[in-house]
Order: C-alpha cells, then sequence, then structure tokens
C-alpha cells in the first residue's frame, strides 16, 4: 500500500512507539497546566455562580414567596414591557435612520456627529439631567408644559409615566450604537443589486422590500437579541431614574433582585429572580449562537 | 532560547511550593503577631464622630495591647458589606452600622448568627434609659428563645422642622411656642403659610410647598411619618408578643383613617408631587433650598447641617417644633429608633469585641463620641444624656437659643415614646424593608384606590409575611 510505513521492530520499536504515544500527552499536559489560570478564572467567576444560582434556584419555597409578593408580578411585566417596547422601537428607528445617515451629504455627516452625542454622554450625568428635567416642582419640562398650557404633569409620579420616561432615556441613549451597526451593516450590501434594481424600475421603498431588509434581517435578528439580552439585565438605568418608584412599581427584574438581596437581606429571593430571567436569556444567547454559526 | 518541559516543570513547582508557602506561612507569622480586633463602624456624618471613635479605638489599642482595624463605610454600603460577610461568613469582631437594629439584628438573631450580648446588656443595665434597651431583646429560632443580640447605644426620633424667616415675611407667629399644637390647627398652620407666601411674592414662592411629607416606598422617613400618624390616630400594629393585630377593628380602623389622611394631604396641593419619589435625602434636599416650610425629620441632620454651614439659620432662622397632639387630644407619642452595635458569631475574637465595646461605653468616652455627632442622636444611657449639651444645645457658639437639640431632649425624656417592633419579629423587618406603607400610599395617591382596600391590601401582606416567618 502507499501508505505503508515499515515499523522499527525489537526493543528499538518498543521506544519509538512509546515516545509517539506519550509525547503529545505531555504536551497536553503541558498545555493544561498553561490554561490552569484561565481554568481557575473560569470555574470561579462562570462555574461557581452559575452553579450557586441554579442551586438557590431550585428551591421551590423561594418561587413561593417571590408569587405571593405582588411587586413581583408587576416586576415581570414591567420588565416585559420595558424589554419588548425599547428595544423594538429603538431597532426600528436605527433601522430607519441608518438609511438617512447612509447619505454621503456633508449636511448628513455633520448630523451623524450629532446624533452620536447621546451615546458618548456617560449615563450618570445624562439620567441625572433627565432626572432633574422631569421634576414635577423644578424641571424644565413642566415649564414648558405650563408655558403651552398644559400644566403640570407629575412625570415621574405615576407607574405609566414613568416607565414611559425609562423607555425613551434607554432610546434616546442606545439608538446612535445600534444605527451605527446597522448603517455599517448597509454599506455592506453591493451597490449593484441597487443598480439592478434601478433598472427594473424598483423605487426606495421597494429597494427597501426587497434588497435592504432581505439582506439585513440576519443581522437585525442578531442586534434585537443583543439588545434584549443587554436590556434584560439593565440596572442602572432604572435604578437611577426612578428607583423603582412610585411604590415600587416601576422595578425591573435586576433593581428588584437588587433591593431583595441588598435592601432586604434576602439573597435566595434575590437569585430566584435573576432565575426568573435565566431560562429567556439562555434561550437568547443560544438562538444567537445559532444564528452566527 | 525555548524553554524544555524539565525547565517548565521546575519554574512550576517552584511557584506552586512558594504560594503553598505564602498560604500556610504567613498566617502564621500574623497569628503570632498578637489578638487583633475587627471593627466595621458607620462612617460618621461629621468629621468630629469619626475622629472621636479612631481616638477610642488608638485608645483600646494601647490599654489592652492589641492591634485594632478599624474601618468607616457609609451606612447604605456598610448594610450591604455586614449581609454579605454574615452570609459569607467572614465576618469583623463588631459591627456598628445605622441600619442594624432594622434590618440585621432581628434578622440574624433569628438565625443564630449573631453572637449574645446579655452579659454586657446586663452590666449596662443600670446606667441604660429602660425605653431603649429592649430594641435588642430578639427572637433565635434556633435556640428557641429571646436574648440580647446587640448592644444599643443610641437614639433618633421624629422632629418637625421649619423655616422660620418664611413665617415671618407673612406676617405669621414664627415662634415654636406659638405654633399651634391641635391636630388640623397644626397642619392648616403650614397650608397657609403656602397659600400667604405664594400670593406674596408668586414669582419667587410658586413652586414653594407647606409641608415637606416623604410618602414614598423609597424612604425611611415614610415609614417615621406613617407609624407616627398611625400612633396618633390610636392604632398598632403588633401585640405585646410580636402578633400581627393590624386586622383587628379598631387598628384597621386607625390604618384606614392615616391612610386616608397622608393621601388627603398628599392631594391638597400643599405637598411637593415628587414627595412620592422621594429618598430620605429629599426632604433635606428641598428643605435647604426652602422650596417647602417645614417638613417632619427623623434625626437632627437638617438643622446640624446648618449649624456647620449657616449658623445664623441654625440660630435665628430655623427651629424644630414637635409633632402635634392626637386628633383625639392627648400628646403625641415618639416612634424611636436605636442604633444598636453588634457581634457576628462567626467573629474571630467575641469577647475581644464586647471588651471593645464595654470601652467605647464608658461614660465620659461615649459622650465625647455621641458629642462629635453634634446632637444628631440621643444617648441610650441616663448619665451621658445628663450632659448639659443635651439640655442646652449649641448655645453660645452662634446665638442665644438652640431651638433644636434641647426640644428633641424634651421628646426623648418626656413624651411617650415606642421603639420601633423590628425586634419583636424579624418578619417585621421585612414589613419595613419592603415598606408596605409606603407602598400603600402609594396606592391611594397614584393609583387611586380607597384608603380601606389599600389598607387591606397591606394587613394582608403583612399577615403573608408574617406567616412565612413561622
Amino acid at each position: 500500500m502507499a501508505n505503508a510505513v515499515a515499523r522499527p521492530r525489537g526493543i528499538n520499536g518498543l521506544v519509538a512507539r512509546s515516545a509517539a504515544v506519550f509525547a503529545p500527552r505531555a504536551r497536553n499536559l503541558q498545555g493544561l497546566l498553561f490554561c490552569l489560570p484561565l481554568i481557575f478564572l473560569f470555574i470561579a467567576f462562570v462555574v461557581y455562580p452559575l452553579y450557586f444560582e441554579v442551586t438557590q434556584a431550585l428551591d421551590r419555597y423561594t418561587y413561593e414567596v417571590l408569587f405571593a409578593d405582588p411587586i413581583y408580578v408587576q416586576t415581570i411585566v414591567n420588565t416585559l414591557t420595558y424589554v419588548g417596547v425599547a428595544v423594538n422601537v429603538k431597532l426600528i428607528l436605527a433601522l430607519l435612520l441608518s438609511g438617512i445617515l447612509q447619505s454621503d451629504s456633508r449636511s448628513v455627516r455633520f448630523l451623524s456627529a450629532i446624533f452620536l452625542l447621546p451615546w458618548a454622554i456617560p449615563v450618570l450625568p445624562g439620567i441625572l439631567s433627565i432626572r432633574w428635567m422631569l421634576s414635577s416642582q423644578w424641571g424644565i419640562m413642566n415649564l414648558i408644559m405650563e408655558d403651552i398650557g398644559v400644566g403640570t404633569v407629575h412625570w415621574l409620579a405615576s407607574r405609566w409615566m414613568a416607565i414611559g420616561a425609562l423607555i425613551t432615556f434607554h432610546i434616546w441613549k442606545y439608538l446612535p450604537f445600534w444605527t451605527v451597526i446597522f448603517l455599517a451593516a448597509r454599506r455592506g450590501i453591493p451597490r449593484e443589486l441597487y443598480e439592478a434594481a434601478a433598472i427594473d424600475g424598483a423605487g426606495p421603498f421597494q429597494n427597501f422590500r426587497f434588497i435592504t431588509f432581505p439582506m439585513l434581517k440576519g443581522i437585525y435578528l442578531i442586534c434585537s437579541l443583543l439588545s434584549m439580552v443587554f436590556t434584560l439585565g439593565d440596572f442602572t438605568n432604572v435604578w437611577l431614574l426612578t428607583g423603582g418608584a412610585p411604590g415600587d412599581s416601576t422595578h425591573v427584574l435586576a433593581t428588584l433582585a437588587y433591593r431583595y438581596t441588598f435592601l432586604m437581606g434576602k439573597i435566595d429571593w434575590g437569585v430566584g429572580v435573576f432565575a426568573t430571567a435565566l431560562p429567556v436569556t439562555l434561550l437568547f444567547i443560544f438562538i444567537l449562537i445559532k444564528k452566527i454559526k | 532560547m525555548g524553554q524544555t518541559r524539565r525547565d517548565f516543570l521546575k519554574t512550576t513547582s517552584a511557584a506552586g511550593a512558594g504560594a503553598l508557602s505564602g498560604a500556610l506561612g504567613f498566617p502564621m507569622v500574623s497569628r503570632a503577631q498578637g489578638r487583633k480586633l475587627v471593627v466595621w463602624w458607620n462612617r460618621g456624618y461629621y468629621k468630629e464622630e469619626d475622629e472621636a471613635m479612631i481616638k477610642i479605638a488608638q485608645d483600646f489599642q494601647k490599654a489592652k495591647n492589641v492591634e485594632v482595624d478599624i474601618s468607616f463605610t457609609i451606612q447604605e454600603d456598610l448594610l450591604k458589606k455586614i449581609i454579605a460577610a454574615i452570609q459569607a461568613r467572614r465576618v469583623p469582631d463588631v459591627a456598628f452600622c445605622f441600619y442594624n437594629d432594622w434590618e440585621v439584628m432581628p434578622n440574624y438573631a433569628w438565625q443564630d448568627k449573631l453572637a449574645e450580648t446579655t452579659d454586657v446588656i446586663t452590666e449596662l443595665k443600670p446606667r441604660y434609659n429602660e425605653k431603649f434597651v429592649q430594641v435588642a431583646y430578639c427572637y433565635n429560632n434556633v435556640a428557641k428563645k429571646r436574648a440580647y443580640y446587640g448592644v444599643p447605644i443610641e437614639a433618633q426620633i421624629m422632629h418637625i422642622h421649619y423655616w422660620r424667616d418664611l413665617l415671618k415675611e407673612v406676617g405669621m407667629a414664627d415662634d415654636p411656642d406659638k405654633i399651634p399644637l391641635k391636630w388640623d390647627e397644626y397642619w392648616d398652620y403650614w397650608k397657609k403659610a403656602q397659600d400667604a407666601l405664594r400670593k406674596k411674592d408668586p414669582a419667587k414662592y410658586g413652586k414653594l410647598y407647606g409641608i415637606g411629607m416623604t410618602e414614598s416606598t423609597r424612604g425611611s422617613d415614610t415609614i417615621y411619618n406613617f407609624e407616627m400618624a398611625l400612633l396618633s390616630f390610636g392604632g398598632q400594629l403588633l401585640d405585646q408578643d410580636g402578633k400581627v393585630i393590624a386586622d383587628q377593628p379598631k387598628n384597621r380602623e386607625a390604618i384606614v383613617k392615616t391612610l386616608h389622611w397622608f393621601a388627603d394631604l398628599y392631594n391638597s396641593g400643599y405637598v411637593p408631587p415628587d414627595a412620592i419619589n422621594w429618598s430620605d435625602g429629599d426632604n433635606n434636599a428641598n428643605f435647604h433650598s426652602k422650596s417647602i416650610v417645614m417638613t417632619p425629620n427623623p434625626s437632627l441632620s437638617i438643622p446640624a447641617h446648618h449649624f456647620f454651614n449657616a449658623p445664623d439659620n441654625y440660630f435665628f432662622k430655623m427651629a424644630t417644633v414637635e409633632w402635634p397632639d392626637n386628633p383625639g387630644g392627648g400628646k403625641a407619642s415618639y416612634m424611636v429608633a436605636v442604633k444598636t452595635i453588634l457581634v457576628p458569631k462567626d467573629a474571630k475574637a467575641p469577647d475581644l469585641g464586647k471588651e471593645f465595646i464595654r470601652f467605647v461605653l464608658e461614660p465620659n468616652r461615649f459622650a465625647q463620641y455621641i458629642k462629635g455627632a453634634n446632637g444628631r442622636w440621643f444617648p441610650a444611657f441616663n448619665d451621658v444624656a445628663k450632659d448639659p449639651f443635651f439640655a442646652k444645645g449649641q448655645v453660645g457658639k452662634g446665638g442665644p437659643v438652640d431651638y433644636h437639640i434641647p426640644l428633641a431632649t424634651k421628646l426623648y425624656l418626656e413624651r411617650n415614646v415606642k421603639v420601633f417592633d423590628h425586634w419583636k419579629s424579624p418578619a417585621n423587618s421585612q414589613v419595613y424593608a419592603e415598606n408596605i406603607w409606603g407602598k400603600a400610599m402609594a396606592r391611594t395617591n397614584v393609583d387611586k384606590w380607597a384608603a380601606d382596600k389599600a389598607a387591606d391590601e397591606a394587613i394582608g401582606r403583612m399577615k403573608t409575611i408574617f406567616t412565612q416567618w413561622r
């Protein structure tokens, strides 16, 4: 046979065969030792927390307690609303805006730079500014409302107004980022497709329907999933803007878990709240990985 | 030159041996250095407080020949730190946090995670103001008995602060003795002040409110406000044994009246709309900026701020006054929170920790510490409370009369005071931590529920929580 190699026989053959068998193992051991720090970090910061969360989350009593708390149920509704509305409105707007910003004109380029500013502003001053703007007593929004005759609006003093403010802030803050992503994706669509469509007499809407959207739908789905995962775990924006008020009616899962864990000392309940979101997050990540592959 | 396998194994063996000697050897060296005491202390509001405690720690270190590792942390962070430490069983020997009495002690005494302090309390009992000491008498659900699981040291009570100069500006009596104390007249007085000020100068006072009443779920001030008003309306939530009696007809009626009163007040237009979102610092901030005429506050932090930053305000432009008499007559009863030191059960040196507490609480030494807080707290010990500072306040340090500290002292010593009920059951800690009365206020103020419906939801929730703790 062409591939057949004559093997040495006797003691020399045995040594050679042993070396062939053990050398890769020794190299594997060396590699393993080099990887140990990383493995240790992975176990300490991924496996153990996950194990801790899953074991805590398996306690049925935790869920009995959580479902007996009306705030928990309200929080699930809030989270679904926040994630569902904020992410979808933001991404639809981002998709549309990316089309406008694709223009090569100077004015649009200048506007793009301005448009990116909210993303560049750190979260803390951004939210504090919005809180001051929405203050019932002193906020600029109410000064404007009063000037145009609408009267005082208690922006953060009612559940749905406060959640509306949260969603608005989220869109304002993160819209530029996703617009830039879609803009980059649009630039990757071959121009020849549009030229061919133009020869066939396609207008802007047909271009969008038959070329742009089909070419972007994969990345749109990935962006949606990524944004949902980020938003599902959002703590900072909600905590800084409403802190769950008024009347604990604007909590999302992350802030409620914080409230249970650190304000009430109920770590198991806090973990239970996070565990509520875990299957959804894992599902999103699973779809995401499949999609990327 | 490439590294050979032998070199590599030599290097990793040496590193492993080094790490092992570090892990095993160094603690032994450390243990040989002698006794060490780890103290976590709530950072004070004023540097004098912290300086006094550092001096005490240094004196203890010298007197007992021990190493004292004392650290100061702000209350919100310290609460989280203590909870995490007890869960992880890596605790200090002494922990003093302003939230201990409400959120830590009842819960962890129940779980048998705190050292019993009955020995310390027994020694200190002759010095204690009896009204305060029961706050540490908690139930241990493992030992199935009540005992002392903390050492109470200082108290805070409800006060009402107001701007005298705002009242004066519209010709209203501003002397604390002239403020009407009958229930309706009292609250109407501040409403009248708002109306008069807005009328006098709409541009300046158009956004000013008469009553800075916190009605949110974010503020512990709400709990004080609710419980004070509930006492005024003659209601009780728990009996002496810690059983829920909020659903008894008399108490339910008082709760409904209380919630109704808060809802009316909020919707009257005399309370800032954002008061349902306020955290504990927001009424202070609104008072400092003179956007409210008065505010109830359960410590003297507001006047103390002005004492340091604007003594003229402290002595001449503002004053502190009592909570009004009960609607049905009689002087108000006052809710008191008593701040407490703990020794966790897993502490490495619990006895040394108790020794440190005894050392801190020796009369002269403790008086120095508590006076460093400039009247923010009232001592839990009768001998320290006799210090002239608590009767006269800051007199002579910028003005002839102190309208704040002596009034607070009068409330502690002459009025009927009631310690918050956390000590009776950890379930009640949870009731407060959930701020269910703030939630009930939100039901009436935001969701526009009737007061009786909101009361029933809150009572139901309270009973559920108590059931979960059995």
